[in-house]
């Protein structure tokens, strides 16, 4: 009963912690937080004058709203930045005028799940992330001896068992060690 | 009587009330700097140029400083390190943490920073330095020339403690 209760409890926040796992598994191949664009603009040369002059200029050229302006910062002799908001970037040369408009957008749900999964709200969450691994030490420890008879421990259940200790027992021992 | 459903009811509650008397989350608005709060958060020292660590970082070699600037850049995978630019123009320090320790969101680019921790300085071979400068060009998804570096150099950052992120761009 007490197996069955805490399944049902646990399974939503299984199922985030198992995708988000998958997800973060292959960081290298992807991201699984965030997704990137970027446009080639050219707005020409940029006039002569001080930074803020440069950025008037740019916001002008691509008709962006003054008020999501967050900063600028020249980067290179010719590389001017200029930050906006919702994680917008406009990059161009100074000399060209060409250059990019770099956009970012949050992946949603991932977003959200990596956050649970990987703990980086801190604070409460650790806590609940603790009791969680605790229910499912619980469901693991009771799943082995749910079953009696032939389907249980002394029956089928010890080989299963012990498959699933050789996996990480294996990879302990020829590949970590 | 259906005990399993107590249980299940017991559990969930126990779980809001908990939520209810704890802290939420580490990174917080901090009412003096209307910002949020990661790690330690900053103390109340006199402010290092980031373009003065810039120009001699052996001699802020194993020194704890704090830094103002704008971030101009976040990890993009990890979230692991933001770099802040202030000072003169290309003058940038990164600002790196431990993995998981502290998580800066891309969101925070063009946001004003303070930030504190200890300046690590580390030379580099030509071989390291071109090596540094592929992985930094391969995080930010730009190619790179390894021609374009031409001599070995001594190159910083700041192992940090803990970060203010404002609100408002530093432009606001």
């Amino acid at each position: 009963m007490l197996h069955r209760d805490i399944g049902n409890f646990v399974a939503a926040l299984t199922l985030v912690y198992c995708i988000s796992g998958i997800a973060v598994n292959h960081i290298e191949d992807w991201n699984p937080n965030y997704q990137f664009s970027q446009e080639e603009i050219n707005i020409g040369a940029l006039p002569e004058g001080s930074y803020p002059d440069m950025q008037r200029y740019v916001v002008k050229s691509l008709d962006i709203d003054p008020a999501s302006v967050r900063g600028h910062f020249m980067e290179t002799d010719s590389q001017f930045r200029v930050f906006l908001d919702n994680t917008e970037e406009v990059s161009v040369d100074i000399h060209t005028g060409q250059g990019l408009f770099k956009q970012v957008k949050t992946r949603a749900l991932f977003y959200e799940m990596n956050a649970l999964h990987l703990n980086n709200i801190k604070g409460a969450w650790t806590w609940i992330a603790d009791i969680f691994a605790v229910l499912l030490i619980f469901l693991a420890i009771t799943g082995i001896f749910i079953m009696n008879g032939r389907q249980g421990l002394t029956g089928r259940g010890k080989w299963f068992l012990a498959a699933g200790l050789v996996v990480p027992v294996v990879f302990s021992w020829f590949v970590i060690a | 009587m259906l005990p399993g459903k107590n249980l299940t009811f017991l559990i969930i509650l126990g779980l809001f009330i908990f939520l209810s008397v704890s802290e939420t989350i580490s990174a917080e608005p901090a009412a003096k700097t209307g910002g949020q709060v990661y790690g330690a958060g900053v103390e109340n020292i006199e402010s290092v140029s980031i373009s003065a660590i810039a120009a001699d970082p052996e001699a802020y070699n194993g020194k704890t400083v704090r830094v103002e600037g704008m971030v101009t850049d976040v990890c993009a995978k990890r979230g692991c390190w933001i770099e802040l630019a202030g000072g003169a123009s290309g003058a940038k320090a990164r600002f790196k943490v431990a993995d998981g320790e502290m998580v800066f969101p891309m969101s925070a680019k063009g946001r004003s920073a303070v930030a504190q921790g200890r300046v690590v300085t580390e030379t580099l071979s030509l071989e390291d330095a071109r090596a540094l400068e592929a992985h930094f060009a391969k995080e930010a998804g730009r190619e790179f020339d390894p021609e374009s570096v031409t001599e070995g150099r001594t190159v910083f950052r700041i192992q940090g403690t803990g970060a203010v992120i404002g609100d408002a761009g530093a432009d606001d």
